[in-house]
């Protein structure tokens, strides 16, 4: 029992933090749209730039297949 | 013939013999228009052509976006225009605009990327909710009525969106709603941990200091949640009292009052239950409430938003030398002389100094045909110039005008609204008058028992008799309710509309443009006789009239072919070349003159009677009306199903309105009517105890729209009478209102069911809080069950 003495403030600690981490998020607008960001996630694979990290995925795999054969 | 082929870039049909194609995705497809081939090798050229690939709905066609003039555009450039709502950093300028034609998650990605390849451009981020877009670019290199250009170049328009106080008191509230919300949901979590371990049913043999401890905690907690969560319900509760009235706020605030309280009481003394878990979760539940039907108002206030036109208005100048210049509409004079091109809104009352042209009135009138005008005629601001330009004198503006003499009418009209009271308030003070009066009773029942008790036993009663369930039974149905209708294209945007429609007993309709298409159409071709058959008469008709815009050639829809030489005579007609074949076509006389003959005599029935002839002489009549729309006898059925009566009032005072009464089945009709008239015509119902629905579109409804009881505006209806009406028919489909009334009923069933479900869970549990059986747990589960199952029954109007 004697570890809750130490513990309940801990507790108490980590929540005014989560509020404030929670109001940081409210007040940098990322709670504004609901709605768009689950959308924008479908056109991450026409990223130029993901469109790279894929083929640069593929050619290193590519060259490791090589070696090994 | 075979299905049309649709439109790949916007779903509409493409007309037969076509020619507007585009490469797209390694196919030629078809398209219909030259406005959908330009967007779509717009798209293509900007490397962005996957967004056909993804998009979930067809696009809008870039016709059905409001027209804006690149010199329109560009008055935006004018520094004391932009100021209000572009600002300056460093070098990057920012602003908000209102993007319009939005279908699918597809667009956001499509805009977005479209910008962000424009060099001057630093970022574009565009926000799905609301259809607001954030841009920060280099206005030095790239204008902003370039940046306009820009996006409507890939289909879509946009506006400078200038935040006014309300949209920005609602984004502050919305914020605020957010944290009350989250602080509400992370402090409830951690007080029921604390509190919950001091409840007898978990047996966990706390030391007493841990006990003290524990309370203490939960006081410290729940007392955030008390002052800065709910400060709202105590608000609306002082106000609701001040004006001696028991609301909702007042039982919610008294419940969470008597918890805290006796909370801080059983903390300091150390001894009694422990209430703080049921503030939490009621504070939650009724947060989480509110959040959803704030989120559909504020999606609501969006689409409004989007009703209203922002272009300032502007028009052409004529200075003393004849030039024209683009100048704001504030900065016109009395008589100043103006330019109005054809196509074109005219700006101001006036009368017309040069110029032959005929000036569509139905907004203002509900005539449905425009009507000729010529030098000395006056015209009305807001009143569409069809065929000719004109050089108009300014004479009256602003508060002089004829259209802000609608304005004022509507302004009284307002005030007379009348009002429904709502049954969750009818309700809920009954329910804390019960609750009170059991709450006295109880208590002094205990206190002659055990007295020691009865302080404990009223506030079990109050806490497990709080109206958590009932609270929640109205808005999430509404809220719900309200979101199903707008995917069916009906735009709830005032609160009184679900329940307001089931008290309806009479419906008024407007005819042009609500029970008619406002527009003309081709009802019948008559050839006169000659070699020619009615197909080759209407192609040779639609090939003169390809290039026009008048609404009379908009009826003969697209014609693959263009006629050559094309002349306009406004007032009487247009002449041109098809295939070698001189042609004129519009008034009797006019065309008969070509071949030297006497005109045949125009049939003595209604509509707008066209000639068509040759050298040779007359080929054939068209007739044109404003017809009736396909789905109004549907809508009209379920009305005198419902034992409704309906009114035809209708500014038109030529015999189409009998016509259209009669072809509808009609109670009462009356035709010829100024925007004063209706109203009285409405105030003469509504004496006579009628609770009446208006449906209606042109300016002169305005008046009744805002004083009806509640009032539906056509899609398509002028910006004003959208606003003040309750309800917007987005879709256009008079069959989305009856889909209303079918939802309207069972909303209001679901309602009452919530209700009854609400009150039968608060009178059982009230006996058992009575005797003193009940425990914050057993009050932390009834109140959680009865909220869900709530909540759960409202969801089922969201199917449609």
């Amino acid at each position: 029992m004697a570890a809750l003495y130490v513990m309940i403030p801990i507790a108490v600690i980590i929540v005014a933090l989560a509020i404030w981490l929670f109001f940081w998020a409210v007040d940098s607008g990322q709670y504004d749209d609901l709605e768009g960001p689950a959308h924008s996630i479908l056109f991450d694979d026409e990223d130029p730039r993901h469109q790279a990290g894929i083929d640069e995925a593929e050619r290193s795999t590519d060259g490791d297949d090589e070696r090994k054969t | 013939m075979a299905a049309p082929l649709p439109c790949y870039h916007c779903g509409l049909p493409v007309p037969a013999g076509s020619h507007f194609q585009a490469r797209v995705l390694g196919e030629t497809r078809a398209l219909c228009c030259p406005g959908c081939q330009a967007v779509a090798e717009a798209i293509v050229a900007g490397g962005l052509e996957s967004y056909y690939q993804h998009r979930s709905d067809t696009s809008v066609n870039p016709g059905a976006l409001p027209r804006a003039l690149t010199e329109e555009l560009e008055l935006y450039d004018r520094p004391d225009v932009q100021q209000p709502f572009v600002a300056h950093e460093g070098e990057l300028a920012r602003t908000a605009l209102h993007i319009e034609g939005i279908s699918c998650a597809a667009c956001g990605w499509l805009i977005e990327r479209h910008l962000k390849a424009l060099p001057a451009v630093e970022d574009a981020s565009l926000n799905l909710s609301n259809h607001r877009l954030q841009v920060r670019w280099d206005d030095a290199r790239l204008p902003l009525s370039e940046l306009l250009a820009q996006i409507r170049r890939i289909g879509y328009a946009a506006h400078p969106y200038q935040p006014d106080e309300a949209a920005a008191r609602m984004a502050r509230e919305n914020r605020r709603a957010v944290r009350q919300l989250g602080v509400a949901g992370l402090l409830w979590m951690q007080v029921m941990m604390a509190s919950m371990a001091t409840w007898p049913e978990f047996n966990l043999d706390l030391s007493p200091g841990m006990d003290r401890i524990l309370r203490w905690v939960s006081l410290f907690l729940t007392t955030p949640i008390v002052f800065y969560c709910c400060t709202d319900f105590f608000k609306g509760a002082l106000r609701d009292l001040r004006t001696r009235h028991l609301t909702m706020d007042v039982s919610v605030s008294l419940a969470i009052g008597g918890a805290y309280v006796a909370g801080i009481w059983s903390t300091v003394t150390a001894r009694g239950e422990l209430y703080f878990d049921a503030v939490g979760m009621f504070a939650l539940f009724l947060l989480a409430g509110r959040y959803l039907e704030r989120r559909a108002r504020e999606r609501t206030a969006a689409a409004t938003a989007q009703l209203v036109n922002l272009l300032p208005a502007s028009c052409l100048r004529l200075d003393a030398s004849g030039d024209s210049e683009r100048v704001l509409l504030a900065e016109l004079k009395p008589g100043d002389r103006v330019l109005v091109p054809p196509g074109a809104l005219i700006p101001a009352d006036g009368r017309i100094l040069e110029g032959l042209s005929s000036v569509d009135e139905s907004v203002l009138t509900g005539e449905y045909l425009p009507l000729p005008k010529g030098p000395g005629d006056t015209v009305t601001g807001g009143t569409l110039n069809v065929e000719g330009p004109l050089t108009l004198a300014v004479e009256a503006l602003g508060d002089e005008s004829r259209l802000s003499a609608i304005v004022r009418l509507l302004e009284r009209a307002q005030a007379d609204k009348p009002r429904l009271a709502e049954l969750a308030d009818r309700v809920a003070q009954w329910f804390l008058v019960v609750v009170l009066v059991a709450a006295v009773v109880v208590g002094l029942v205990w206190w002659q028992l055990d007295a020691g008790r009865a302080f404990w036993i009223v506030l079990a009663l109050l806490v497990a008799t709080c109206p958590c369930a009932l609270s929640l039974a109205t808005p999430t149905a509404l809220t719900t309710a309200t979101g199903s209708l707008h995917r069916l294209g009906l735009l709830v945007t005032r609160g009184h509309v679900l329940e307001g429609l089931n008290h309806i007993d009479t419906v008024v309709f407007d005819k042009t443009g609500t029970l008619t298409e406002g527009r003309l159409t081709l009802r019948e071709i008559r050839p006169l006789g000659g070699e020619l058959s009615a197909d080759a008469c209407l192609a040779l008709a639609a090939a003169l009239e390809n290039r026009s815009e008048h609404p009379i050639a908009r009826a003969f829809g697209r014609a693959p072919e263009a006629a050559e030489h094309v002349e306009n005579v406004p007032g009487f007609g247009l002449e041109g070349r098809v295939s070698q074949r001189q042609l004129r076509i519009g008034q009797p006389a006019f065309v008969a003159s070509l071949a030297d003959r006497e005109s045949p005599p125009t049939p003595n029935e209604p509509g707008q009677w066209l000639l068509l002839g040759d050298r040779e002489g007359p080929l054939a009549w068209f007739v044109l009306d404003d017809q009736v729309r396909e789905d109004a006898p549907a809508l009209l059925e379920v009305c005198r199903r419902q034992g409704w009566s309906t009114v035809l009032l209708s500014g038109d005072s030529s015999p189409m309105v009998a016509e259209v009464g009669r072809q509808l089945g009609i109670g009462r009709v009356a035709g010829g009517l100024t925007p004063a008239d209706k109203l009285a015509e409405l105030a003469r119902l509504q004496q006579a105890g009628k609770r009446v629905l208006m449906v209606g579109d042109g300016v002169n409804d305005v008046p009744v729209l805002a004083a009806a009881d509640i009032s539906v505006a056509m899609g398509s209806a002028t910006d004003l009478a959208k606003t003040s009406a309750d309800a917007v028919l987005l879709s256009n489909r008079l069959e989305s209102l009856a889909q209303a009334f079918v939802m309207a009923r069972r909303s209001r069933r679901i309602i009452v069911e919530n209700l009854v479900w609400a009150s039968l869970y608060n009178g059982l549990v009230l006996p058992f809080a009575a005797v003193g059986w009940v425990t914050p747990m057993w009050a932390a589960l009834g109140m959680s069950a009865s909220s869900l199952l709530v909540v759960l029954n409202a969801l089922r109007l969201a199917r449609t």
